[in-house]
C-alpha cells in the first residue's frame, strides 16, 4: 500500500523538472550529513567528502544516495564513542 | 507548526540503515530536535537554482557587480544574501561567443549549493563525470546543447576547494527587461553549462 501524498509532496518545487530528493530517507540522510559535517566536524566537509569519494569508487554504478549513506556510516565509524561535549 | 510529525516506518534496507544512523546520531547528541526537517525544508524550497538566477540576472544588469562577481565570485553571491556550505570558494566562469564553460565533478559530485541547490541525478552519474572530461562536445550535444560557432570548451572540474558556476551568456532582444524578468529566463542547466539561453 503506497502512502498518501501529502500537502508538502504537492507543493515541492520542480524547478528543471526535478526534485532535490526521490524519497523521504535521501533527505533524511543528506541531513544527517550535514548534522555531522556541522556538530562533530565543526563544518570541515573534507572527512565527509573523502568517504564519499571513497564510496563512489568502490561501487561507481551504486545508486548515489546510497553511496551517501555508505559515506555517512563510514565518517560515524570514525567518530570517538563518546561525544566530547 | 509541521502538520504531522510522523514517519512512516522504514521499509526497505536503505530505509533502515538510514534509521540506524539517525538513531545513533541522535543518541550522541547531533542532530537537534527539527533539524532534518529544517535542512529538508531549504534545500526543496530555499536553496536552488533561483538563487543563481539572480545572480546572473544581477551581473547582466550592473557591469561592476559582474566584475566583482568574476573576481570573487563567493563575496559577489554573498552580497545578495546566498552562502553557506559548499559555496565557500565559488568560482564564476562567464560564457562568451568564443568561449563555453561546462562543470563537472569527476571524483564525487561537488556542486555550488548556495547558488544551485543540490545537483541533479545526471551530474552525480559515472557517465557524465566520465565523459564530460573525455569528450565535452560530443556530451554536450547528445544533452541538446548546440554550440554555434566552435567555440572552445572549458570543462571545470569542481573540487574541495573551489566550486564553479557558469555565467551565460545574455540572450538577445532581452534589452528591456527587468531583472527579474532576466532572472526568470536563467535555467539551472544554463549554469551548470550544459545548455545556452
Amino acid at each position: 500500500m503506497s502512502a498518501p501524498l501529502s500537502l508538502s509532496e504537492l507543493d515541492l518545487p520542480r524547478r528543471n523538472g526535478e526534485l532535490a530528493f526521490d524519497a523521504p530517507w535521501q533527505s533524511t540522510v543528506f541531513a544527517l550529513a550535514a548534522a555531522v559535517v556541522d556538530r562533530a566536524f565543526a563544518g570541515d566537509r573534507e572527512p565527509f567528502r573523502r568517504h564519499l569519494i571513497a564510496a563512489i569508487a568502490a561501487e561507481p554504478e551504486r545508486p548515489y544516495w546510497e553511496s551517501w549513506t555508505a559515506a555517512l556510516e563510514a565518517t560515524v565509524a570514525t567518530l570517538p564513542e563518546r561525544p566530547t561535549s | 507548526m509541521s502538520e504531522d510529525g510522523h514517519h512512516p516506518a522504514p521499509v526497505s534496507p536503505i530505509e533502515r540503515r538510514v534509521a540506524a544512523l539517525e538513531a545513533l546520531l541522535t543518541e550522541r547528541g547531533l542532530v537537534p530536535d527539527g533539524f532534518i526537517e529544517e535542512i529538508t525544508r531549504r534545500y526543496e524550497s530555499e536553496i536552488g537554482p533561483m538563487n543563481g538566477a539572480k545572480v546572473v540576472a544581477r551581473a547582466w544588469e550592473d557591469p561592476a557587480y559582474k566584475e566583482r562577481l568574476l573576481t570573487d565570485g563567493t563575496a559577489a553571491i554573498a552580497e545578495l544574501g546566498f552562502g553557506g556550505a559548499e559555496g565557500e570558494h565559488i568560482v564564476v566562469v562567464e560564457n562568451t561567443p568564443a568561449i563555453h564553460n561546462v562543470i563537472v565533478c569527476t571524483l564525487c559530485s561537488c556542486y555550488p549549493w548556495p547558488v544551485l541547490g543540490l545537483p541533479p541525478a545526471w551530474y552525480k552519474d559515472p557517465p557524465y563525470r566520465a565523459r564530460m572530461v573525455r569528450e565535452p562536445r560530443a556530451v554536450l550535444a547528445e544533452m541538446g546543447c548546440e554550440l554555434p560557432g566552435d567555440p572552445e570548451i572549458r570543462v571545470w572540474d569542481s573540487s574541495a576547494e573551489v566550486r564553479y558556476l557558469v555565467l551565460p551568456e545574455r540572450p538577445s532582444g532581452t534589452d528591456g527587461l527587468t531583472e527579474g524578468e532576466l532572472a526568470g529566463l536563467v535555467t539551472r542547466d544554463s549554469m551548470i553549462g550544459v545548455a545556452r539561453l
